[in-house]
């Protein structure tokens, strides 16, 4: 049938925010019906807008969209959660942004997947409520699965070996771990400790929340999120923004003030 | 567009150059360049005098880096004006904004962008470095962060927190809430939720 209805709702959440001309802006979001998408919100950086605060990046919101001749339009916003704890802290919101950014990379436009939008919801729900940031790896270890790039962590992802405990060579390019018989085709990686396998292991078989309580310490934490990092840039083929910026964060200029710029290495 | 062709060079190159400003469309640029051509000469030649000297004359304050003719400009060299307090704004334009309040009597600090995670627009990439050399003379006692109540002046501002908070720097945050003439009814979850914990006595 060619009459599709003039205006749909969705919810969704705002992943990004780019201005157009001089009051307009347009939205990515990622929404479990819709897929991710692209629509325009006219006149939202007025102050008068209605929409402007229900639209904000990192915002889940019920929306309702009308069909444009190029882009959809939004006719009505309406948050449903803004996950203000989120906000509040620099580290929270910056990983949250991370993970948005994932999402956003890892999906193309209008193809709907709902079991990623349930695991960005959970993510941003457990950052607010206050799980730590270990969370990050879950869900970076979650949607390399969900997006069909599933870490093999169980055999030897080349000859499909058993993995004896001990240290072992993690290699993205094939796919996951790699028994000591097939380091040599491996290809480029790095090795991994027993305990960073188990907490990947772990992760695969648990929910958001049960990995949260997961004590992690620094340096265990340290490692898992090295190799994850490499896992999704070389997924992606190419460095994430937020991720440039969460070395940024730790930076030089992280240093306190009282030290002068010109003494840092 | 066969008539393209035949535009006399100057006005073609007239109209390419209105185009590349931002809102203006092919349209509205030809609309500017022939409206331009019917102009006296006099009127033409002060436009063109006030483009070069927006160039030539007006560069970056050294102290609070807003946009000048002299160098201090007018907020940093005025005796009168409060040297303990600093105000760090997104863009030039947010300075006139707050002068124009009238409620404020101090220093000014210009970032020429705010930080943006989505986009990578990291630390380096704006001028906090030079706000925090200018603490190092401890003549400032309270840092006001005015950037945007958006995702990104939020971070801006708390990233400036946690810069200049540890070295005993006192970094405040304009107060967010309900704009004149709002409805309460639209008000989005974020901004009720800080008018009430800003809430004050009547």
């Amino acid at each position: 049938m060619s009459t599709r209805p003039r205006s749909y709702n969705t919810e969704g959440v705002v992943l990004r925010r780019r201005n157009l001309g001089e009051a307009d802006s347009i939205f990515t979001v990622f929404s479990p019906t819709e897929g991710k998408f692209d629509a325009i919100a006219k006149a939202v950086r007025k102050p008068k807008s209605r929409m402007r605060g229900h639209l904000e990046p990192l915002t889940r919101s019920q929306m309702h969209l009308a069909h444009g001749r190029n882009l959809d339009v939004f006719t009505q916003a309406e948050t449903i959660a803004a996950y203000l704890t989120v906000r509040d802290d620099l580290d929270r919101l910056t990983l949250a942004v991370y993970c948005c950014e994932l999402v956003d990379r890892f999906t193309v436009d209008r193809a709907v997947q709902s079991d990623l939008y349930d695991l960005l919801v959970d993510l941003l729900e457990a950052l607010d409520a206050g799980a730590p940031l270990t969370v990050g790896r879950y869900f970076e270890l979650r949607i390399l699965a969900s997006t069909g790039y599933e870490i093999q962590l169980s055999r030897c992802a080349i000859c499909g070996g058993s993995i004896p405990e001990g240290e072992t060579l993690f290699s993205v390019g094939s796919g996951g771990l790699a028994c000591a018989g097939c380091r040599g085709s491996a290809g480029a990686g790095r090795l991994i400790s027993v305990r960073a396998i188990k907490a990947m292991r772990f992760a695969t078989g648990a929910t958001m929340g049960q990995f949260a309580g997961l004590r992690l310490e620094a340096e265990l934490e340290a490692e898992l999120q090295r190799a994850l990092s490499e896992a999704i840039r070389s997924v992606l083929e190419r460095e994430t923004n937020s991720g440039r910026y969460v070395e940024a964060l730790a930076g030089p200029l992280q240093r306190p003030v009282h030290e002068a710029p010109g003494d840092v290495q | 567009m066969a008539e393209v062709p035949s535009t006399p060079e100057p006005i073609q190159r007239l109209i390419e150059a209105f185009h590349r400003l931002p809102g203006i469309g092919p349209k509205s640029a030809q609309r500017l360049a022939y409206h331009i051509l019917r102009t006296s000469e006099q009127e033409a030649l002060a436009l063109t005098e006030a483009v070069m000297d927006v160039k030539r004359r007006i560069r970056l304050c050294s102290v609070c880096l807003n946009i000048t003719e002299a160098d201090p400009c007018g907020y940093c060299s005025d005796d009168r004006r409060d040297k303990t307090v600093v105000c760090v704004v997104e863009q030039p334009l947010d300075v006139l904004a707050i002068e124009r309040s009238g409620g404020y009597k101090g220093q000014y600090h210009v970032l020429h962008g705010v930080l943006n995670p989505i986009e990578g627009v990291g630390p380096e990439d704006i001028h906090v470095r030079e706000l925090v050399i200018r603490l190092q003379a401890g003549e400032i006692q309270e840092v006001i962060m005015a950037t945007n109540p958006s995702l990104e002046g939020e971070a801006t501002a708390m990233y400036v927190q946690r810069l200049l908070g540890p070295a005993g720097v006192r970094v405040t945050r304009l107060a967010r809430g309900l704009p004149s003439g709002a409805d309460l009814e639209y008000t989005d979850d974020v901004t009720l939720a800080r008018a009430l914990e800003g809430r004050r006595e009547i």
